[in-house]
């Protein structure tokens, strides 16, 4: 009898010893909402990761400030009213240090007011308006190029590499993503000495695109090119309607197209299809990348998806070294530090915010499709970028 | 491009999308007809059609026998849905009928994204319907499965046709849309005569959904909502309730948008929808009933 209840004083002891450790290294919380499902999940899905894949490479490491870093996840299905309720949720929930997610404005645009009255910093790895942070406040920042230098890196290769002087122009009118690059486009575009011959409008949705194809093969004067912004859901379906068509010409786009339903749905269509994202997530990439696919690879038993993995795992790396720098996980401290930020080496690029500026000034890759296979066709970094 | 040749190309267009409105529309207009009731889960049945086949397909089944079989489970499901879901609250209010299959709905939606995760997957074709048809120099252009779907629309309306005046089961169907409760009394079995309409227009949506999913090239859980709000406007247009009607303004809506896109200036082609939906107010407003259905009279 009173070995036995020495035995559980023992146990009792010894495990409150365990919670005095996972006390002292009690975790520091991240916000990690992405669309898992959904018409993004083919971007928000590697994203979220390479986020996962970087904090346990961190908390492999010891940590920051000697405590684990933890990601609190929630699928926000590519719905808004989804990710405003989940944002509720998260801000409602706990301390967090800071938030990272998503892959588009449209959703970062529903969760920002959210964050930025609790007063925490949010990193989105892939949204690339550039006006999301002026129109959120000032917790809002971007770890990746915005549509606008995307959009004049496409016009530049366009207009120098493709030789194209003239481009036919076609938008997804439903998505502020693609309304944006398409204005960027155009501006760019123009100002490279190039010419719109015409504008056009489908919407995502619609499965068909073949009034607006014939209306573009009846044009007396033949575009050069055709830049389609576009959403990843679509993209497929889109260069495989013009190439059924018989519309050989280059086919441009953002990063929108950097989903693998661009080949699995665009077959033989993909070909000749060029679009500008983040990095270049192939073999034949460089070091770091080539040392991030094997890591998600033994992480996640496939290659990365697309550069929005890569993305994911800098935009980690961008909050953990803000949280360093700032010496604490208050989100007031985090968002000075992440605004401070200069110089941090990541696999997608060097990220640096100008005063006053939260989205960081990157180089953009350029892919193309040849025998349904990406290349790396071009690094571009733009001599003109148009204002956001 | 010829001005004839544009509007020959613009022609089948709109003939490819139209006839996919009115195969969805069809089914939706013959549940009307008999139940007075806006079926919802209508646009799920796609979705189960064309899960079943890209399922059929992944377990090596040839795709003509999977499309068979996507489409006999499209109208098991709506039985199923008839049975379950809608003989209970039959004879409700309006309200309880709409919020019913609404909740029907969220439910097999949400059940498609359990099961399949709501990311598109990719719907493979076989080499033979993916192939484009060209005539006159590669001005004038078409695929395969757009002949599919105008003839799958063309077989659907007369088989219907033939159904409804030629069987016994049909014509009970239109008994059973002029007045349910008298239907009753003469001593029709009026829930089999429910059941068979359920299957018919579950069975002509799953083919709908088989067809959208192979223009589309891809598939997922929220497949069936655009379809299906273009089938209601369609059904609106032609009249609501009557197949003819449903056929009719499946293809005067695919007409429309594609013209619209066709011949008016980028300036007004953003608002397509817009117009389109203008239209469906404006029918509303002074043809409720259609343009081929006359207030009362012949239904389905």
């Amino acid at each position: 009898m009173t070995l036995l209840r020495r035995e559980l004083l023992l146990g009792l002891a010894a495990s409150l010893a365990l919670m005095g450790a996972a006390l002292a290294a009690d975790p520091i919380r991240i916000a990690a909402p992405f669309n898992v499902t959904g018409g993004l999940s083919s971007l928000d899905a590697p994203a979220l990761n390479g986020a996962k894949l970087k904090v346990a490479e961190i908390n492999a490491a010891g940590g920051v400030l000697g405590r684990p870093l933890e990601l609190e996840v929630f699928d926000t299905k590519s719905d808004a009213t989804t990710v405003a309720s989940v944002a509720s949720q998260l801000v409602g929930g706990g301390k967090l240090a800071a938030g990272i997610g998503f892959t588009d404005s449209d959703s970062a645009l529903a969760l920002g007011p959210i964050f930025q009255k609790a007063g925490i910093p949010f990193v989105t790895p892939g949204a690339t308006s550039p006006k999301l942070p002026d129109q959120v406040g000032d917790t809002m920042f971007l770890a990746c190029f915005g549509d606008n230098v995307q959009a004049a890196a496409g016009a530049e290769f366009v207009r120098d590499q493709l030789k194209a002087k003239q481009v036919f122009l076609l938008r997804d009118n439903s998505a502020e993503y693609t309304t944006l690059l398409a204005k960027y486009f155009e501006a760019a575009y123009v100002k490279a000495g190039g010419t719109i011959i015409g504008h056009d409008d489908y919407k995502s949705g619609d499965k068909s695109l073949t009034a607006q194809i014939t209306k573009i093969k009846a044009m007396a004067t033949k575009p050069d090119a055709i830049y389609i912004a576009a959403n990843p859901d679509d993209i497929g379906l889109v260069v495989k309607q013009f190439r059924q068509a018989g519309v050989m010409q280059p086919i441009i786009g953002g990063d929108g197209y950097d989903t693998p339903l661009l080949l699995s749905v665009g077959g033989k269509g993909a070909n000749d299809v060029y679009f500008s994202t983040h990095a270049y997530m192939a073999a034949d990439g460089t070091k770091p990348i080539q040392a991030f696919i094997k890591a998600y690879n033994a992480a996640n038993k496939t290659d990365p998806e697309n550069a929005f993995a890569a993305l994911g795992y800098d935009t980690v790396a961008l909050v953990a070294d803000a949280i360093k720098r700032a010496g604490s996980d208050d989100p007031a401290k985090v968002k000075e530090a992440l605004a401070a930020t200069k110089g941090l080496e990541g696999i997608t690029g060097t990220i640096s915010f100008r005063p006053g500026v939260r989205v960081p000034d990157k180089t953009a890759t350029i892919i193309g499709v040849k025998d349904e296979k990406l290349f790396l066709a071009a690094q571009v970094t733009p001599s003109f970028v148009p204002a956001p | 491009m010829s001005p004839l040749l544009y509007l020959t190309q613009q022609t089948i267009n709109a003939l490819a999308i139209g006839s996919l409105y009115a195969l969805v529309s069809i089914g939706l207009s013959l549940i009307f007809g008999i139940l007075r009731m806006a079926n919802f889960a209508h646009g799920d049945m796609m979705m189960v059609g064309a899960f079943a086949t890209l399922l059929l397909v992944h377990a090596g089944v040839p795709f003509g026998v999977a499309v068979v079989g996507g489409v006999l489970i499209g109208a098991l499901a709506g039985a199923l849905v008839e049975r379950i879901a809608y003989r209970p609250v039959r004879g409700s209010s309006d309200v309880t009928l709409l919020l019913t299959s609404l909740a029907v709905t969220y439910i097999l939606e949400n059940l498609g994204i359990l099961i399949f995760t709501s990311s598109p997957q990719n719907f493979p074709l076989p080499a033979l319907l993916d192939d484009v048809v060209s005539m006159f120099d590669g001005q004038l252009i078409f695929t395969r499965i757009n002949v599919l779907t105008l003839a799958a629309t063309g077989v659907a309306l007369l088989f219907l046709g033939w159904f409804v005046t030629r069987t016994t089961m049909g014509l009970g169907m239109r008994a059973a849309a002029e007045d349910l409760g008298a239907a009753n009394i003469v001593g029709l079995d009026v829930n089999r005569l429910i059941i068979v309409a359920f299957v018919l227009a579950s069975g002509f949506a799953g083919l709908a959904g088989v067809l959208w999913a192979a223009q589309s090239g891809v598939v997922e859980p929220a497949m069936g909502f655009t379809p299906l709000l273009k089938a209601f406007i369609a059904a609106i247009i032609g009249g609501f309730g009557s197949i003819p009607g449903a056929v009719l303004g499946g293809f005067l809506l695919g007409a429309l948008e594609t013209m619209i896109v066709a011949f008016l200036p980028s300036s007004i082609t953003p608002y397509r929808d817009a117009i389109v939906f203008a239209l469906l107010i404006a029918f509303l407003l002074f043809r409720p009933a259609g343009i081929l259905r006359v207030q009362g009279e012949a239904k389905l």
